[in-house]
């Protein structure tokens, strides 16, 4: 319980130098945002008064803390490209984008461990052969260009799905999951890859650990050995990737996206980016910070109970 | 009657390389119930090797074996590993040489110790507790309850090797296979280690075949003691013949290489003191979590190294013996007290001949660096030192071009001996110079560095562990104890009428008792 | 006597190098057709004698803009790696060698930095400095900073604490002298990985910018801007999303079965 406490109250503090991190860079970029709003020839009065009501004029400090009290409460402020909250804007596409990444953890975690621990545990053979090259060419496929290889072979060859028809889970939640099964593929399987190769290379070096030999000497079954003895072992090093992997799945889903045409976080993110729309971008980014460590608590958390040689 | 075990020509090879290795060879054994035998060996005899396979684990596709090995009669080479698990943990039960390693990490103590039942037998899960318990408590453990609910990282070397017994034991196997299980741990649970193996022999009359690079610690436990040497069996025999009328030429240097603790007379000339310390006190803080704690590594230590001679310092790991060592030569800061030196340039050498060569620069460069650092030798005057230095230490000129890997471990702890001698010292520090080599090297190295000491008068402060390389090599002793030195005195004081406790202690575990007078 | 097997891994490795790389490099100084040259008589030609991988929607040769793209996509990837592997050695060695308070308030900063997925440190990076080649090497090598870093830093914390290390300081070496002579060629092997790696991560980084716009910009072609362009008309002819896109896997491909060689 101390642990976990711990881990938050660290997480907390994480979170609060990201936040002073991002906010200090986008503030510092060259560049006045009401001079970009009102275009060149705007008098030098309205662009006192815009960035009065902007309020760009008061010190860096004070418009740190406000964010920040403000963003607790869940409201970053307003877009400057558009006349609305930032929040409003992004309300709606955030459960789309952690559906999204969820759904791939899912996958990629089915399509992984099982397919690590058996190609392992055939070590040496046929079979073990075939997992390794196809995972080593996988491995090597980045997530968009495994989207538009799902495209061509699910949705034009095979018809399984239509290229760019995104239903929203308020028409069909049915519709809407079968869609998303495809993007999510695409981002679980290069991933996928990562972690098989992971998995399989920690179970074989747990083969050669000593306690191994212990257990045989004792009259274990092979079997026994590995799923008893090894399994619990090797996954630790993987619980560390998982973690990273979920970061990284966010990432993916930006881009895959865009191959999909899904109305989510990276969309806005993309615009908003080009148009400099920085109250956008910071939300944006914090959200995503805020998906990223508390998976890596998770991480943390799961970690401790696996391994008792983690401290308090 | 049926031998407990017979084993007749065992031959083992490896397929890993184009051209298959043997690693032993024409391998004969012959062991009778309750009966303790000595494998011997250094490290590569292939000892390990004929203990693996004799308790079946050498299972690997690239290994060949041939021979017979039989278990009460029963063939265990060829035997389908079905067959072979039935003995596995039961009859035959093996401990390993590093015990931390060898306990799974992740499981608790009790889940371990008690396995071999679970497989074994039909006991239930409480009459498995007890046993489990039973054997605990049976290898001397205190608190067997709590050591039942730990897990391995949580316990000392000595109580995880008394645990790997505990396991080994409890189903009362007939025959323990014990591959060096007293290498890893410190001198005095070297001897608790091998007065359980006894008494576990003695109450449950299983046979040992107790596998050891360490010739004192075989005489004192095993009945017969086979010498391998690359591979063959060389001479066996019982442990007093080998031990006093040994055959071969290589069992004799074995025994030859084990320091003699013959009476000495010590020189009691007052000469001075080179180096003083005085008072000196080294604490370090360690971070557990958020709290800091302080540990006194080194308290008010005061000593005296003079003028000539070798001065042992010996203690258990972790004493502060290394830091002391440290202090002396300026790598670490004391906390209070002074160290006076009368000559510049004290140099050290360390434990591991393998880490302490930058494995990326050739042995020139390594050797040359001190004086590049610190004098405006030429480059061809360095070269020539390091020529000159280089032979003074046993080694050919081409070995300056090569670099510290393609080095064996007896000829690295050379290398660095020529290192120190290249500013002229006329002290050296040796911390454990020894310790990491086999036991014929070890006696090279010594008598190189005897050697120095008479022809260039080079003072040593020569730290170990082992008191029969401390006898061997120095006039007057330090013991030390928890950062403070509890007795000191000439070799003969010490080693005849030691007076602290600890010191008595220390000679018993290494077999050294009957030496006094 | 030991023999090692010639390795399947190093042969594929290296052929597959050597048919993106090398044309790549002819890239740099000839094309069979310019790739910028527009043609209309070719949009979106499939796959012929003169053109072998076919025309995109301008009419271009395909394959004269995968010679070309490829070479500015190795450019971008050179450049980061350079940059990320330089500065985050200089730091992970002094941070690792000296350690205190600067370590501890740099390492904090870095495991925050670490803990985002590299793209998306890119992004961030992109939208402080804007897009184009060069922008995106630096956002690319800033955001490859800190694993540089943490890798070199806990070399050098373990290296320093061996004894050839030691022996080094009572040789009279000063700090630099061991930080820089003695302790960095031993951290070779650990760092030659991670730049193998590295350049992976950075082909791939920079391919996912600009597939999503906000890399390399025209007319400079980048194989993931390519990607991106030929998505759109992934349905009339395939032939220019699978030719760019197997080019990207080829070379990571490549890549990294030679990095597991090294290893």
């Amino acid at each position: 319980m101390k642990y976990v406490l711990k881990k938050v109250l660290s997480c907390i503090i994480t979170l609060f130098i990201v936040s002073l991190l991002v906010f200090v860079a986008f503030s510092l970029i060259p560049g006045d945002p009401a001079l970009s709003r009102l275009g060149t020839n705007a008098t030098e009065a309205a662009l006192a008064s815009l960035r009065h009501q902007m309020g760009l004029d008061r010190p860096l400090a004070v418009r740190y803390f406000e964010w920040l009290a403000s963003a607790i409460r869940g409201d970053f402020g307003k877009s400057y490209s558009y006349s609305m909250t930032v929040t409003s804007m992004i309300a709606d596409k955030l459960p789309i984008t952690l559906t999204l990444m969820l759904y791939s953890m899912v996958l990629m975690v089915i399509i992984s461990v099982p397919l690590g621990v058996y190609a392992s545990y055939k070590e040496g053979t046929a079979i073990d052969k075939v997992i390794q090259i196809i995972n080593q060419i996988t491995m090597a496929i980045p997530p968009f260009f495994s989207g538009i290889l799902i495209t061509l072979i699910f949705g034009m060859t095979l018809k399984m799905f239509t290229p760019g028809g995104f239903v929203s889970v308020k028409i069909s939640p049915s519709r809407f999951f079968g869609f998303m099964f495809f993007p999510s593929l695409a981002i679980a399987l290069p991933k996928s890859a990562m972690v098989l190769n992971l998995l399989y290379s920690s179970l074989n070096a747990e083969k050669k650990k000593d306690y191994v030999r212990t257990a045989y000497s004792r009259g274990n079954k092979s079997k026994t050995v590995f799923f008893g003895h090894m399994l619990k072992n090797a996954s630790i090093p993987t619980i560390t990737f998982l973690g990273m992997a979920l970061a990284d799945m966010i990432a993916g889903s930006i881009i895959i996206e865009q191959v999909f045409g899904i109305p989510g976080l990276g969309r806005i993110l993309l615009t908003s980016i080009q148009n400099r729309d920085y109250p956008v971008v910071i939300a944006i980014i914090m959200l995503i910070a805020c998906v990223v460590i508390v998976s890596n608590l998770l991480v943390d958390i799961i970690y401790k109970l696996v391994d008792p040689r983690v401290k308090d | 009657m049926e031998k407990l075990l017979h084993v007749e020509d065992l031959n083992i090879e490896f397929h890993d390389h184009l051209i298959p290795e043997t690693v032993v060879f024409d391998f004969d054994l012959d062991m009778e119930c309750g009966e303790i035998v000595g494998l011997v060996g250094e490290s590569g005899s292939g000892k390990s090797m004929s203990a693996l396979a004799i308790a079946g684990l050498l299972s690997r596709h690239d290994m060949k074996k041939r021979g017979t090995i039989r278990f009460e009669g029963k063939d265990i080479l060829d035997c389908p590993r079905s067959e072979l698990r039935d003995l596995q943990g039961d009859e035959i039960c093996m401990i390993f040489q590093e015990p931390l390693t060898s306990l799974n990490p992740v499981k608790k103590i009790g889940w371990q110790v008690e396995e071999s039942l679970k497989i074994h037998t039909q006991m239930t899960p409480l009459e498995r507790k007890e046993r489990a318990l039973k054997a605990l408590a049976d290898v001397e453990l205190d608190d067997p309850e709590r050591v039942y609910d730990s897990y391995p990282h949580e316990l000392s070397g000595g109580m995880r090797q008394r645990v790997m017994i505990a396991a080994a034991t409890i189903g009362n196997p007939k025959l323990l296979i014990a591959d060096e299980p007293t290498t890893a741990l410190d001198v005095t649970v070297q001897s608790q280690i091998v007065e359980l193996l006894k008494k576990i022999n003695k109450e449950k009359n299983t046979a040992i075949l107790f596998i050891s690079h360490d010739l004192s610690l075989v005489s004192q436990l095993c009945h017969r003691v086979l010498v391998m040497k690359n591979g063959y069996v060389v001479e066996a025999g019982d442990v007093k013949t080998i031990f006093e009328s040994p055959k071969e030429e290589y069992t004799k240097k074995l025994i030859s290489a084990i320091p003699k603790c013959e009476k000495v007379k010590d020189d009691t000339d007052d000469i001075e003191n080179m180096v003083e310390v005085r008072d000196v006190c080294v604490s370090f803080t360690r971070k557990n979590g958020r709290k800091k704690e302080t540990v006194d590594v080194l308290k008010h230590v005061s000593i005296d190294i003079r003028e000539g001679e070798i001065l042992g310092l010996v203690g258990e790991s972790g004493c502060g013996k290394s830091t002391l060592a440290k202090t002396i030569i300026g790598l670490q800061k004391p906390d209070s007290g002074t160290i006076t030196q009368k000559y510049p340039n004290t140099q050290m050498i360390f434990q591991d001949p393998y880490g302490s060569l930058n494995p990326a620069r050739k042995v020139g460069l390594i050797m040359e660096e001190p004086i590049r650092n610190l004098t405006d030798m030429s480059p061809e005057d360095r070269r020539r030192l390091a020529e000159e230095m280089i032979t003074k230490v046993g080694l050919g000129v081409e070995y300056l071009s090569r670099y510290p890997s393609e080095l064996s471990g007896g000829q690295r702890q050379r290398v660095c001996i020529a290192t120190a001698l290249m500013l002229r010292p006329r002290l050296i520090i040796a911390d454990e110079p020894v310790s990491a080599l086999d036991v014929t090297i070890q006696a090279e190295v010594l008598k190189l560095m005897d050697k120095l000491h008479k022809d260039m008068g080079i003072s040593f402060l020569f730290i170990s562990h082992d008191l029969r390389v401390v006898h061997q090599m120095c006039d007057r002793i330090l013991v030390m104890k928890s950062g403070v030195i509890v007795e000191q005195g000439y070799r003969s004081e010490i080693y005849e009428h030691p007076k602290h406790e600890y010191t008595k202690e220390l000679l018993k575990s290494a077999g050294l008792t009957n030496i006094s007078v | 006597m030991k023999q090692k097997k010639i390795s399947f891994n190093l042969i594929l490795g290296s052929v597959l190098l050597a048919v993106t790389l090398v044309p790549a490099l002819i890239g740099l100084i000839w094309t069979p057709y310019d790739p910028e040259a527009m043609n209309s008589s070719l949009k979106l030609a499939g796959v012929s004698i003169r053109h072998i991988y076919g025309c995109d929607n301008f009419g271009r040769d395909i394959f004269s803009r995968i010679m070309a793209g490829s070479g500015i996509t190795l450019l971008i990837a050179v450049g980061t790696v350079a940059f990320g592997s330089i500065i985050g050695t200089a730091i992970g060695a002094f941070t690792g060698y000296f350690g205190g308070i600067i370590d501890e308030a740099l390492m904090r900063i870095n495991d925050v930095a670490l803990a985002f997925p590299s793209l998306l440190l890119a992004l961030v990076m992109v939208s402080l400095l804007g897009t184009g080649k060069y922008q995106v090497m630096l956002a690319l090598g800033i955001a490859f900073v800190p694993s540089y870093a943490r890798i070199v830093r806990s070399e050098y914390i373990r290296i320093k604490n061996l004894d050839y290390v030691k022996a080094a300081r009572l040789a009279g070496a000063s700090d630099l002298r061991i930080m820089f002579v003695h302790i960095l060629p031993n951290t070779r092997t650990v760092l030659l990985s991670s730049v193998m790696i590295g350049f992976n991560n950075a082909i791939l980084a920079e391919a996912g910018l600009s597939f999503l716009g906000i890399g390399v910009q025209p007319p400079d072609a980048s194989l993931g801007r390519m990607l991106s362009e030929a998505q759109a008309y992934m349905f009339t002819n395939a032939g220019y999303v699978l030719f760019t896109g197997c080019t990207i896997v080829m070379i990571i491909l490549g890549f990294s079965l030679l990095s597991k060689e090294i290893k």
